[in-house]
């Protein structure tokens, strides 16, 4: 009967890689959540704009030798703090030069507008993907740190009995999220920009009329969202091997993750997304590995069933 | 301070503005007036530029506003309290006070300014923390004024602060823009649909119908004329 039970060291070992996991995922839907609540933009191309920051990790450490020259740990946090300004400037080209005019036709509803940059963001998901295709090949590659393959051991009670193997590169990963989740929160919450680019999403028109440029915050927030989601690759890519599609193994959690949370809550995303996490680890203590994919989807269902606005999200729309 | 001259704005084929001009001096408190669909509105939005003038031209203290983008006007000094009050509702009143400001680059200033607005409307005061979009329409009437305030203007552009709201509220928020307009000496740009309090306030005034200036005169003479009992009463 016992051996049918998972035992105390399982159940605890899935929760930490779960919660470690989750806020990795954490990040990732931040950053979908955060353009898709500050611009009201369905971004398609989140999941490339992930593996691109899984290539610039390994452009980094392996292309440019800084793994060997300066150890791999100093050269992943450079990859890491490098991607955030990288792709920030590169989110700020493809806004300014492809989303921001075709929202600006002339005569374009706004809900035109929306409409059509969802289209857009579709095309850029498919440049992108099939450019890194041509561009690194379809072999999967992966970055080979050593602390891929050490763990931080815990010796939860105290006793030597029961063991709780915390994967190094996860741990990072973990932290590097956490860390920017925070620092994204601060940004927002204490900052100028941060008000301005709340207020542009609150109510655009009165944005105009305190002297916002409201083009410019979706501008500003969309080199944000794509700079953490590179900086989500570089760390995931520590542990996960990838190829020019692998951002459609996380397209659907960060999906899921910002839906959960309450589309348009930022930090409500982040919290979808340790769920997202934990949700599918736990499953594994009870269901057979296969089915881990489909039990983020019958909680994703169920959520929506019960609690359509999300977990933090609020029922009422914005006027 | 501010001149339109031979504006016409157009939505798609329907002539909202039909060559309007008026002209607004430094000080004047100046109301325009009209029934529903006059283009009151989109007067008020094409000062403030976020709709396109078809034709005309619009200048505030002597420079042309045509090649000067709506988010730009702000720190020309121009404040527009838009009609519905379109508070940041999802953010705090102080937050909305605080983006007021956004045109000053003198932090010292923008904090004074923020003071001289809850000294104006001391239930702001007590309600710094909560969101904008729980409060009573008439609080959110004083903030939306209250925002525009903060970047210490030269022009007010008032649409319709009295839209929805109970009649001793209305007496209340019209005390308080005249109280504003003889303390600070902005220059205030009135569009009313309450016509006989809006003319009461007022030092000048214009009369839009169907999107063309009809009469214009003292808020007095307008009172008495022929031209608004039209407008107003169908005669």
């Amino acid at each position: 009967m016992t051996d049918l039970l998972p035992s105390l060291e399982t159940v605890l070992q899935t929760l930490a890689t779960g919660l470690l996991v989750g806020c990795t995922y954490g990040l990732m839907c931040v950053a979908l959540g955060l353009i898709f609540g500050i611009m009201r933009l369905i971004n398609f191309a989140q999941g490339d704009f992930l593996m691109l920051g899984m290539y610039f990790g390994l452009a980094v450490l392996s292309g440019a030798g800084l793994g060997a020259t300066i150890g791999p740990l100093p050269a992943l946090i450079f990859a890491g703090l490098a991607a955030i300004p990288v792709f920030f400037v590169l989110g700020w080209v493809i806004h300014a030069l492809l989303l921001a005019r075709i929202a600006q036709r002339r005569g374009a509803t706004e809900g035109e507008a929306h409409q059509t940059q969802l289209i857009m963001t579709l095309g850029i998901s498919l440049v992108l993907s099939n450019g890194a295709l041509m561009a690194f090949g379809s072999t999967p590659v992966s970055l080979n740190v050593p602390f891929a393959s050490q763990a931080f051991i815990l010796d939860p009670l105290g006793a030597g009995d029961v063991l709780v193997f915390l994967n190094e590169a996860r741990v990072l990963a973990a932290v590097a999220a956490l860390a920017a989740a925070g620092g994204l929160y601060a940004l927002l919450h204490r900052t100028d920009l941060g008000r301005q680019l709340r207020a542009s999403a609150d109510n655009p028109l009165a944005a105009t009329y305190m002297g916002i440029d409201v083009v410019w915050s979706y501008r500003v927030t969309f080199g944000l969202g794509f700079g953490l989601t590179a900086l989500a690759g570089v760390m995931v890519a520590t542990y996960y091997p990838f190829q020019p599609y692998v951002g459609l193994d996380f397209v659907i959690v960060m999906y899921a993750g910002v839906v959960l949370g309450g589309l348009g809550s930022v930090m409500g995303s982040f919290w979808g997304g340790v769920i997202i996490g934990l949700v599918q680890q736990l499953s594994t203590l009870v269901l057979p590995l296969q089915l881990q994919g489909t039990t983020v989807f019958v909680v994703f269902l169920l959520i929506l069933l019960i609690r359509p606005q999300g977990l933090f999200g609020r029922s009422v729309e914005r006027a | 301070m501010l001149s339109l001259e031979g504006v016409s704005v157009r939505y798609g084929g329907l002539s909202a503005l039909t060559d309007v001009s008026l002209s607004v001096g430094e000080g004047e408190f100046v109301t325009v007036i009209g029934p529903n669909g006059a283009g009151k509105t989109t007067l008020m939005k094409a000062i403030s530029g976020v709709v396109p003038l078809s034709a005309g031209r619009i200048r505030l203290g002597g420079q042309d506003l045509a090649a000067v983008p709506a988010q730009r006007r702000p720190h020309l000094g121009l404040a527009h309290v838009p009609e519905n009050r379109q508070v940041f509702s999802g953010l705090s009143v102080l937050e909305n006070l605080e983006l007021g400001t956004t045109p000053l680059a003198d932090r010292a200033q923008s904090a004074g300014n923020i003071e001289h607005v809850l000294d104006l409307f001391p239930i702001l005061r007590e309600r710094t923390a909560q969101l904008a979009g729980t409060l009573s329409g008439g609080q959110q009437q004083m903030l939306a004024i209250g925002r525009a305030l903060a970047s210490t203007p030269k022009v007010l552009l008032l649409d319709e602060p009295s839209m929805g709201l109970a009649p001793s509220i209305v007496d209340m928020i019209f005390e308080r823009i005249a109280r504003i307009h003889r303390e600070t000496g902005v220059t205030v740009v009135l569009v009313e649909q309450r016509a006989i309090e809006a003319l009461e306030l007022c030092t000048r005034a214009y009369v839009l119908t169907t999107g063309r200036v009809v009469a214009s005169g003292s808020g007095r003479d307008l009172m008495r004329s022929e031209e608004v009992s039209r407008a107003y009463l169908g005669a």
